[in-house]
């Protein structure tokens, strides 16, 4: 072996010489190492995306969501206890669940505050991976999201179905959203607003032609507006209608934008049992860059202003908030939960948890290929063994949540709250009302009021 | 009168075993995290997915627990709403539960 590589390395040596001599002496604009300060200049991601657009002349598809995340989580952290109040006995069980929807005829009780996330199936995902998502939710006992078509197969293995009736129409009849255990209406998501999206017939298979009621050729469109509803009232109607009908909770779930409080007046006056906010960070099966890395709002601040917003309107304890969009870690979900949200969705996490372990058997190629309906791996994943994955995964995630709650001295994941966090942040501080971690709490305003000309001389920079 | 007067007796019936319920899958969710707790030092896969399961199980009977809370809550007020005379409308909002 030891000849052998010392040939690969005198070859190796000779060639970067090589390079570098002609780097140094040939003209920039000609020289290989060119790549390096343009490749720097936009990225590797937008390089590439850039030459797709070349290349395809019709808005790209980028699957997963945006890879930028503007929700500071990092900067948050929990406060543990000692001694002026203990934290809890290790024999004492934390409480875990939550109810959502308290004045329905049905509430919905689950046993972790963590949801699988609306991925639909044929649009997003494959069956097998459905079913698996399905499987593994029941076993935990939570609920998982059917998103905008309702599989037989899937209401089968689910114990708790949430679906979306949406702005392609498919589950918006008496028969389809009667099986369900929650109704979300679903007028936009994190990754993409409320841009219409199409999934063109050449990519609908004969399964999915038949859940969603679409003709040979048909494309399947999602509309940009619920069809039938243009006006605030008609959207209030659609709530009463559907409460009435059913008994099931009913929650609106919209893309988080700076408009928030505004959308949220009027889910107020409808009367929904929740809201589902999808952040700027939220992720897709394909969306457009654009879309996806500059438009809405990110997570951390969707949550703060709409439970600062419920609490103003006195309706904190009626509506519960449902947060979602790159909550990866669950450090994070649990400080969604402590800024406010009474559980949270996830959709690329539980999707990387269940390929696990199986994504080194299909090598090279990404692991969502054994999730994705349109691959060529789509027929590859092992159920069984998927929803195992998820559910050892959604137990670790909850363990680690508990611990949290322990050193915090609760009893309760829901009795984790603002006053739990501090903030290394100060401009975070002051739009969260989390505590600053810089100063202790009794000078926390005398910080502020002493840095104040500071802030003033920055601001006149700024102007 | 003694229509009302049955149907409170049933619900006072409901009620107290629902906190007998209650109480038993306090206790049975106790005993399923102590097994975790066991089970989970045992370095084989099988015995931590056993574990797993513990500790799930431990999770929903916690859910059991408050779903057996909110329950007897809700039939407390169906027996006062009786006790206030508004059996009527408070028995045809609430038999959905």
């Amino acid at each position: 072996m030891k000849p052998i590589e010392k040939f690969l390395r005198s070859i190796i040596n000779e060639a970067v010489d090589k390079a570098i001599i002609r780097a140094i002496r040939g003209q920039y604009t000609e020289s290989l190492y060119g790549m390096i300060p343009s490749t720097k200049k936009v990225g590797i991601s937008n390089l590439m995306e850039i030459a797709m657009r070349g290349n395809q002349g019709t808005p790209i598809s980028r699957p997963l969501g945006t890879p930028v995340h503007l929700s500071p989580w990092e900067k948050l952290l929990f406060n543990p206890v000692h001694l002026f109040r203990f934290p809890t006995q290790e024999n004492v069980g934390i409480r875990t669940s939550i109810t959502i929807g308290h004045r329905a005829k049905r509430p919905m009780t689950l046993s972790i505050p963590i949801m699988i996330a609306a991925m639909s199936f044929g649009g997003a995902l494959n069956k097998s991976t459905k079913i698996a998502l399905a499987k593994a939710a029941t076993a935990v006992g939570t609920a998982s999201n059917t998103g905008e078509a309702i599989l037989h197969e899937e209401r089968k293995s689910a114990q708790l179905l949430i679906g979306q009736y949406n702005r392609g129409g498919w589950i918006n009849t008496p028969d389809q959203y009667k099986q369900l255990d929650a109704i979300e209406i679903q007028l936009g998501q994190g990754a993409q607003g409320s841009a219409p999206q199409r999934t063109s017939a050449k990519n609908i298979g004969e399964d999915f032609r038949e859940v969603y009621g679409l003709r040979e050729g048909e494309d399947a469109l999602i509309h940009s507006r619920l069809p039938g509803i243009n006006t605030k009232d008609d959207f209030i109607r659609l709530v009463r209608r559907l409460r009435d009908e059913t008994g099931v909770p009913v929650g609106l779930k919209i893309a988080a934008t700076h408009h928030l409080e505004k959308e949220l007046q009027i889910a107020i006056e409808a009367e929904v049992d929740f809201v589902t906010l999808d952040g700027a960070e939220g992720g897709t099966h394909g969306g457009s860059p654009t879309l996806q890395d500059d438009v809405g709002l990110p997570t951390l601040f969707a949550i703060t202003r709409a439970t600062e917003y419920f609490t103003r309107k006195k309706v904190i304890h009626d509506i519960n908030l449902i947060a979602t969009g790159g909550l990866v870690t669950p450090g994070q979900m649990l400080k969604a939960i402590a800024l406010g949200a009474d559980g949270v969705y996830i959709g690329s996490a539980a999707l990387m948890a269940l390929v696990s372990e199986q994504m080194v058997e299909v090598p090279i190629v990404p692991p969502t290929r054994l999730v994705v309906y349109t691959t060529e791996q789509t027929d590859q994943l092992d159920e069984d063994m998927a929803a195992m994955n998820l559910v050892r995964y959604l137990n670790a995630c909850v363990l680690e949540m508990e611990q949290v709650a322990v050193t915090l001295g609760k009893t309760a994941l829901t009795d984790i709250t603002k006053s739990d966090l501090c903030t290394m942040d100060p401009f975070l501080a002051k739009a969260s009302g989390i505590q600053l971690g810089y100063v202790a709490p009794e000078h926390q305003g005398r910080f502020f009021d002493e840095t104040k000309p500071f802030l003033q001389t920055y601001e006149e920079h700024l102007q | 009168m003694s229509k009302y007067q049955d149907l409170k007796n049933t619900l006072s019936y409901i009620h107290s075993e629902l906190n007998r319920v209650e109480t038993m899958a306090g206790t049975l969710s106790s005993i399923e995290r102590d097994h975790y707790n066991r089970l989970a030092n045992f370095d084989h896969r099988e015995i931590l997915d056993i574990a797993v399961e513990e500790q799930i199980a431990a999770r929903q009977l916690g859910t059991m627990k408050h779903m057996c809370l909110a329950m007897a809550e809700k039939i407390e007020e169906i027996k006062n709403a009786i006790d206030r005379g508004e059996l009527v409308e408070g028995t045809h909002r609430d038999e959905a539960h």
